[in-house]
């Protein structure tokens, strides 16, 4: 079965895969900082920024479609939260409505949080993209686990990555023998079925992190998961952070 | 008379939860020999295989290449006998084929640049050098099967125990495996029902069934014994029934 959804892009062959995942780790890091601590009015910043982004975007080779839309999977959400925000601040009134005896109200201030809320957050949000479908999710984890972040976590997340697609197989085989065994039948009874098989994976889920286990210490695991780790930081790697920073800042105090 | 690799003596072994499994195992094998173990379904292969390395322990005297196998000696007997499980998604459990082939020889406290070369060598020796770098959920059956022997190729082992190596590939990944198999000069101990294999690399047989061994020896004699084969759910082979 195919799931090559999870990690299509990041075998392409451009400067932005082959920076070192460090590197790409620290730069998102650091844009995130300088986007999140934008004045709201600086329009003109946000839009500088926006095209530093299609830049690196550009040069990364992932088709733009596919970009946005993976943004549009995560912007409902931070819409959900944002959308009452202009309701609630209180300030100058920029416009009331009423339906029947609801008075709702929308304030210049609140829409101005609004904005700045919506701006950053998909800002944010196609910077993460980039990182996410320009490196290996492997590779993404080494930078972690080279960067101090707990082993466990990264170790719990690599064993995520590595069994939801043996696992997403395993439903979709179950469902598969299940429906060429249901003809009709009320749906209650298909309902049934489905509460079984969720169970059943989960013992079978069970079973595998015991075998598993058995195999990794059967190869001499002792409580600790090593890998190799060999990132060199190259030329392209030292030029690329120094473009990076030197952008984000001269971006930054472009207007004062 | 060939070294010892393997002694069993006296072995039983019952799951926790279950019936006994492995009844009085007496089992001796040589260095560079084939041992095939077969046996109809849950007959405790790969009940018996989980023993050689210490990951199951009955109540009995296992001594592999000179050493006991209790608790303290285990990483050094783990390091020399590789255990391939029968589910290669069970074996592949690292993000990437590289780090899964490197495990071992990481945790066997080895230099980067030796690592380096036990992986390029046990990947050469399964023929998949180019999968270097992909992800082991990108693979297909058979190359998933290569690579968890490579897994266990790059520690170096002195014994090699396969669980069901041939069963879900189709003929040409089949026929690969038994090449490959073949070249490998170390001490082999196969699990499986695959007889047709069996008659091209292994020169020694057990059956199992029921948790005993019922029969072992020379892999002709036993494979072409009719009564015993049917006897025990197994069949005799093709190739031999047509000579
Ligand atoms: N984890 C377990 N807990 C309890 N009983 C088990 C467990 N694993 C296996 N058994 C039982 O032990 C017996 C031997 O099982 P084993 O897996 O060794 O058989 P096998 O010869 O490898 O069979 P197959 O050819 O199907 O792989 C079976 O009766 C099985 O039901
Ligand atoms: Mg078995």
């Amino acid at each position: 079965m195919k799931h090559s959804f999870i990690d299509e892009y990041s075998d392409l062959d451009s400067l932005i895969h082959r920076l070192d995942p460090r590197v790409k780790l620290v730069t998102l890091v650091a844009s995130l900082l300088f986007i999140i601590s934008t004045r709201p009015t600086s329009f003109v910043t946000f839009v500088l920024y926006g095209i530093l982004i299609f830049i690196l975007i550009g040069l990364s080779k992932i088709p733009i479609g596919f970009i946005f839309k993976r943004s549009l999977v995560i912007i409902p959400f931070v819409l959900i939260i944002a959308i009452f925000i202009p309701f609630f601040k209180k300030g100058q009134v920029a416009g009331s409505y009423s339906f029947g005896s609801v008075h709702l109200t929308v304030t210049y201030e609140g829409l101005m949080v609004f904005w700045n809320v919506l701006v950053k957050a998909y800002l944010s949000i196609l910077c993460m993209i980039l990182l996410a479908t320009s490196t290996k999710f492997s590779n993404l984890l080494k930078a972690f686990e080279n960067m101090k972040c707990p082993k466990l976590m990264t170790m719990i997340l690599s064993f995520m990555h590595r069994y939801i697609y043996v696992l997403v197989d395993e439903m979709m085989r179950m469902k598969r023998a299940k429906d060429s065994r249901t003809v009709g039948g009320k749906r209650w009874f298909h309902v049934k079925a489905l509460s079984h098989m969720v169970g059943v994976l989960f013992i079978r889920a069970y079973e595998r992190g015991e075998r598993v286990y058995l195999a990794m210490c059967s190869r001499g695991f002792s409580g600790q998961i090593r890998t190799l780790q060999d990132f060199k930081l190259n030329k392209t790697d030292f030029c690329f952070l120094l473009t990076m920073a030197m952008l984000l800042i001269a971006i930054r105090t472009i207007r004062r | 008379m060939a070294k010892k690799v393997i002694e069993i003596k006296g072995l039983n072994y019952s799951y926790p939860a279950g019936a006994e499994a492995l009844k009085n195992i007496n089992l001796d094998i040589y260095e560079g020999e084939s041992l095939r173990i077969i046996g109809p379904n849950g007959a405790g292969k790969s009940t018996l295989l989980l023993h050689l390395n210490g990951i199951l322990s009955g109540n009995s005297h296992i001594r592999v290449l000179d050493l006991e196998v209790e608790e303290r000696n285990l990483p050094r007997i783990r390091s020399k006998v590789a255990l391939v499980f029968q589910d290669p998604d069970d074996q592949l459990f690292m993000p990437t084929v590289f780090d899964d082939v490197a495990f071992g020889p990481v945790n066997m406290d080895l230099d980067k640049e030796k690592v380096r070369h036990l992986v390029k060598k046990a990947l050469e020796a399964v023929g998949m050098q180019d999968a270097l770098n992909r992800s082991s959920h990108h693979l297909s059956f058979g190359e998933k099967k290569r690579i968890s022997i490579a897994t266990v190729l790059s520690m170096e082992p002195e014994v090699l125990i396969l669980d069901e190596p041939s069963s879900n590939l189709d003929p040409k990944a089949r026929q690969h495996l038994i090449d490959l198999l073949k070249r490998f000069r170390l001490t082999k101990i196969i699990a499986g029902h695959d007889l047709e294999l069996i008659l091209e690399i292994c020169d020694r047989v057990a059956v199992l069934d029921g948790g005993a061994i019922v029969a072992d020896g020379d892999t002709k004699a036993i494979l072409s014994n009719k009564s015993l084969m049917e006897l025990h759910n197994l069949e005799v082979p093709l190739s031999l029934k047509l000579k």
